[in-house]
């Protein structure tokens, strides 16, 4: 589903990622690990081009999103749901409009089916009962849980997480990671950035470890933490476990 | 001379208290344009060089915008408005309000843009982020997302260049145009007293700026309703 070559990014001197192949396939859930600065958030956002590469070619569904003019990247971004870190919810705008802005304005909806949809999405999320709610007055688990219903109204193909836990408060963090768990069951094809290990080992088909600007490491969850090979993986693991 | 004669001096006789009325309609009328072509052109300017410094497009605009910005705030109001009647427009029969306000607009235009660039500059990356991830293009982005909080933001500024720019209007008399100012120094130069009339014009600055500001206030209550918690 998403072939990767040759990526690499540099940031003015600085270069982010040093080469990366990777082929993620249809309905795999890849957990990226990693210290800080090793790459893996620039990593994610290469791939729905919210970075643009500095090298290298990511195929997506069979085209090459690092060629394709605007409109093209539009089209593929809808299929490509993203989670931020930050939630980047639209505070002008209500819970339910956050949800159909997206599919209503690409014309994908009417405002009514969009409406219906914003709706079960948030029965879904557990969240059915602020619909009329504005961002500013839910928790930041509850903000999050929006975040990926607005990404799923779009009806994407995969969806990539940024550190989608790391701005919540302690005992927000399991809500949200559960709503994850439950997408990953529903086969959704999944790329998390994250740091929570537990998830990692319980969802994931594949974990990935990066570390200066390259994978270094890849695995089963169960081989990927039990038998780790490389040493700088090993420190990783030593310190987060 | 007791306040009931002067003013009865100032305003009954002759009906001149006609100045004030029709100097406040011009007024209210130039401002009132003028503030229109000063929003669209400030937000077209800002979008120009907002657009710029985000993405590398739109170079020639974008100089044209700042050469644009550079005269405007680096030249006093009055001698533009002197500029675009004796030069511009000198040798075009041409109504000296319709002047009035296109001067006062193209000025305006120049703080609104600055103001407007601000509002969207605060705005957060990340909320650009969440509209093109979902697939929306720059544009839908833009009018959907980034300019409506943007807008909220800087409504108090916006405000703020409406209640200056209704105030600048004052100095129209220069090209001849009879607006409120100029309306209460023609009563003053009719009856040789000058409290009464230049008074009564400054209160209904006075009263129109309270008024103005009152009703921004207002609104920006109810755009605020989104940030309740």
């Amino acid at each position: 589903m998403i072939d990767v070559k040759g990526l690499k990014k540099t940031f003015g001197e600085n270069e982010v990622l040093k080469g990366i192949d990777e082929h993620i396939n249809k309905g795999e859930k890849v957990v990226v690990i990693g210290p800080s600065g090793s790459g893996k958030s620039t990593f994610l956002r290469c791939l729905n081009l919210m970075e643009i590469p500095t090298e290298g070619t990511i195929l997506f569904e069979g085209s090459d999103i690092t060629r394709a003019d605007d409109r093209e990247l539009n089209l593929m971004r809808r299929k490509m749901g993203m989670v931020f870190q930050h939630f980047n919810l639209f505070p002008h705008l209500t819970i339910k409009k956050n949800i159909t802005l997206a599919p209503v304005k690409l014309g994908l909806m009417t405002q009514d089916e969009a409406d219906k949809k914003a709706l079960d999405l948030l029965e879904r999320v557990g969240l059915p009962d602020k619909a009329d709610s504005y961002p500013a007055m839910l928790s930041g688990g509850q903000k999050q849980r929006i975040a990926i219903a607005r990404s799923l109204a779009m009806n994407p193909d995969v969806m990539l997480f940024d550190e989608p836990t790391s701005a919540l408060d302690p005992e927000m963090v399991g809500e949200v990671l559960e709503l994850m768990k439950q997408l990953a069951e529903d086969g959704m094809t999944m790329v998390v950035v994250t740091h929570e290990m537990g998830f990692a080992r319980e969802v994931a088909s594949r974990v990935m470890f990066m570390a200066d600007g390259v994978i270094m490491e890849q695995n089963t969850p169960k081989e990927f933490f039990e038998n780790p090979q490389n040493p700088r993986l090993r420190e990783f693991l030593s310190k987060v476990l | 001379m007791g306040f009931v004669e002067s003013f009865k001096q100032n305003f009954i006789e002759e009906d001149r208290w006609h100045y004030l009325v029709n100097g406040l309609g011009t007024t209210l009328l130039i401002t009132l344009f003028a503030v229109l072509i000063g929003m669209v052109l400030g937000f077209i300017i800002a979008i120009i060089r907002f657009t710029h410094d985000k993405t590398g497009k739109m170079v020639i605009p974008n100089i044209i915008c700042k050469v644009y910005l550079t005269v405007i705030r680096g030249t006093p109001v009055v001698v533009q408005l002197l500029i675009i009647y004796f030069v511009i427009f000198a040798s075009v029969p041409i109504s000296k309000i319709f002047v009035a306000i296109i001067a006062f607009g193209i000025n305006s235009g120049a703080y609104v843009a600055e103001i407007v660039r601000s509002g969207i500059a605060s705005i957060d990356d990340g909320q650009f982020e969440a509209g093109r991830s979902l697939g929306l293009n720059y544009r839908q982005t833009m009018t959907s997302i980034i300019l409506p909080q943007a807008f909220k933001n800087v409504l108090p500024a916006l405000a703020n260049e409406c209640i200056v720019l209704l105030k600048e209007t004052s100095v129209s008399g220069y090209i001849a145009v009879q607006d409120l100012t100029k309306g209460g120094d023609i009563i003053r130069s009719q009856t040789y007293s000058a409290f009464m009339p230049l008074i009564s014009v400054a209160i209904i600055y006075l009263v129109m700026v309270v008024v103005l500001t009152h009703f921004v206030t207002k609104l920006e209550r109810r755009l605020r309703q989104s940030d309740r918690r």
